[in-house]
């Protein structure tokens, strides 16, 4: 064990190894992505796909981890204010930026070990955890939003572990039909949701902690499926009701054999 | 290149259960996995376990050379499966200890008889031998585009906790 992981140690004595041979991709690196990047590289994680296709821009600065006000007078890439981040605090991490939309690389994106969600429509969480599930990938999904209830302001937010042969996130009734439609509808008008960076780094924290229990556990809950519930007035995260429900429940989707692989498979030229 | 292999906790349980129960007369059980596979960037493969087929009691021959010998008829519903739904076939049995697994003679010898018979059915396809130790995994995959087989290169158990083996069992067939 190197001695910047000495504090961790109780990770176990192969934690090192295991956090450095592992591959995580980041899908989004606004106010929940760019806590993650940092978090997973103090930790460790050798090797990073750090996906979005945003510039910098100054509304970004009251949560983007790393970002700088350089950053948004020169449209910096965020994929680059990650890197940077992640190499500044790992220098031997492997790093490869993806300037785009996640569908554009779900080839590459299939090589992880584990992907993090941290994006802003629902459209994209079915669409990313359909992915996950058809490569066979972890897949942890963090998101927060505000609410005005009654003239009063709501923080809330979610952590969901969706692990291939569990209960996915259509089963714990996060994603709905109703929901996508609703979203569908209303795409035009969708402006800024509100974002904050307290609330983004709990939920970062939350999700790393979930993939740090399933990659180097060091108690003995393991957990397949984790649906966490931030309440960002109250300042707690709970277990979601939700999948206390769904407990013994199994998954009907992604049964078939056509819901995994490649559904044209043909080897590249010998 | 990369080829990886990924298989979820619960299916690799189920194999186990299955791979376990003693045979009336055979010293070990055989049974086949039906995957699918997607292509890796920039280079490679992943193997992904959808289902574990079980080799019934009567599809096994009497054979004192070997733990384990299976009829044609084993075979024979093994390519069915192949055919019925689009997925590759591969044959996996467990060496009873922990750490890397290898490949027997006997299987190295035995494997590569019987895999080309699936590309009767899909001939597009890679499959291949998966050997289970207690605690790890090595496989072995053809495709009849390429004359040598290829060896995985990373194993994954999918779930809680998540086990990945890495590069494992680089030297030369």
């Amino acid at each position: 064990m190197n001695e910047r992981s000495k504090r961790q140690s109780f990770l176990g004595s192969q934690s090192d190894r295991v956090l450095g041979d592992c591959s995580v991709a980041i899908v989004g690196l606004g106010g929940g992505g760019s806590h993650i990047a940092q978090q997973l590289a103090h930790l460790g994680v050798g090797s990073f796909f750090l996906i979005d296709p945003d510039l910098v821009e100054e509304s970004n600065l009251n949560r983007l981890i790393g970002g700088t006000v350089e950053d948004a007078t020169k449209k910096t890439l965020k994929t680059l204010v990650a890197s940077r981040l992640v190499r500044g605090i790992n220098p031997l991490a492997q790093v490869v930026c993806l300037d785009g939309k996640w569908q554009e690389f779900h080839q590459i994106l299939r090589g992880s070990d584990i992907i993090f969600g941290c994006l802003d429509t629902y459209r994209d969480r079915y669409e990313l955890e359909i992915t996950a599930r058809r490569y066979l990938l972890p897949y942890i999904d963090i998101g927060m939003d505000v609410h005005e209830v009654e003239g009063r302001f709501s923080v809330s937010g979610q952590v969901i572990l969706s692990m291939p042969g569990s209960l996915c996130m259509r089963c714990l009734g996060f994603l709905r039909e109703d929901l996508l439609a609703r979203e569908a509808e209303n795409y035009a008008a969708a402006g800024g949701r509100p974002q904050v960076v307290w609330a983004n780094g709990a939920l970062a924290s939350a999700a790393v902690g979930v993939f740090t229990q399933l990659f180097t556990p060091w108690h003995e809950g393991h957990a397949e499926c984790v649906y966490l519930e931030y309440d960002g007035n109250n300042q707690t995260v709970a277990t979601s009701n939700r999948l206390a429900h769904m407990r013994g429940k199994q998954c009907p989707h992604f049964l078939q054999f056509s819901d995994l692989g490649d559904p044209f498979w043909i080897p590249e030229k010998s | 290149m990369r080829v990886a292999f990924k298989i979820t906790r619960t299916l690799l349980g189920r194999a186990f259960d299955d791979l376990y129960r003693p045979h009336p007369f055979a010293a070990e059980r055989v049974g086949f996995l039906s995957c699918r596979v997607g292509a890796l960037r920039p280079s490679g493969w992943v193997v992904l376990a959808h289902d574990f087929h079980s080799v019934a009691d009567e599809d096994y021959l009497r054979d004192r050379a070997v733990g384990a010998m299976m009829g044609p008829a084993a075979i024979r519903k093994a390519m069915q499966i192949a055919l019925s739904h689009e997925v590759c076939m591969f044959h996996v049995h467990i060496h009873e200890h922990r750490g890397q697994p290898r490949f027997s003679k006997t299987d190295l010898r035995e494997t590569p008889k019987f895999v080309p018979d699936f590309w009767h059915v899909r001939p597009h396809l890679v499959h291949g031998a998966i050997v289970l130790s207690l605690d790890s995994a090595a496989g072995l995959c053809w495709h009849p585009q390429y004359p040598k087989p290829f060896r995985f290169s990373d194993i994954s158990i999918v779930g809680a906790p998540m086990v990945a083996v890495r590069s494992v069992n680089e030297r030369e067939i």
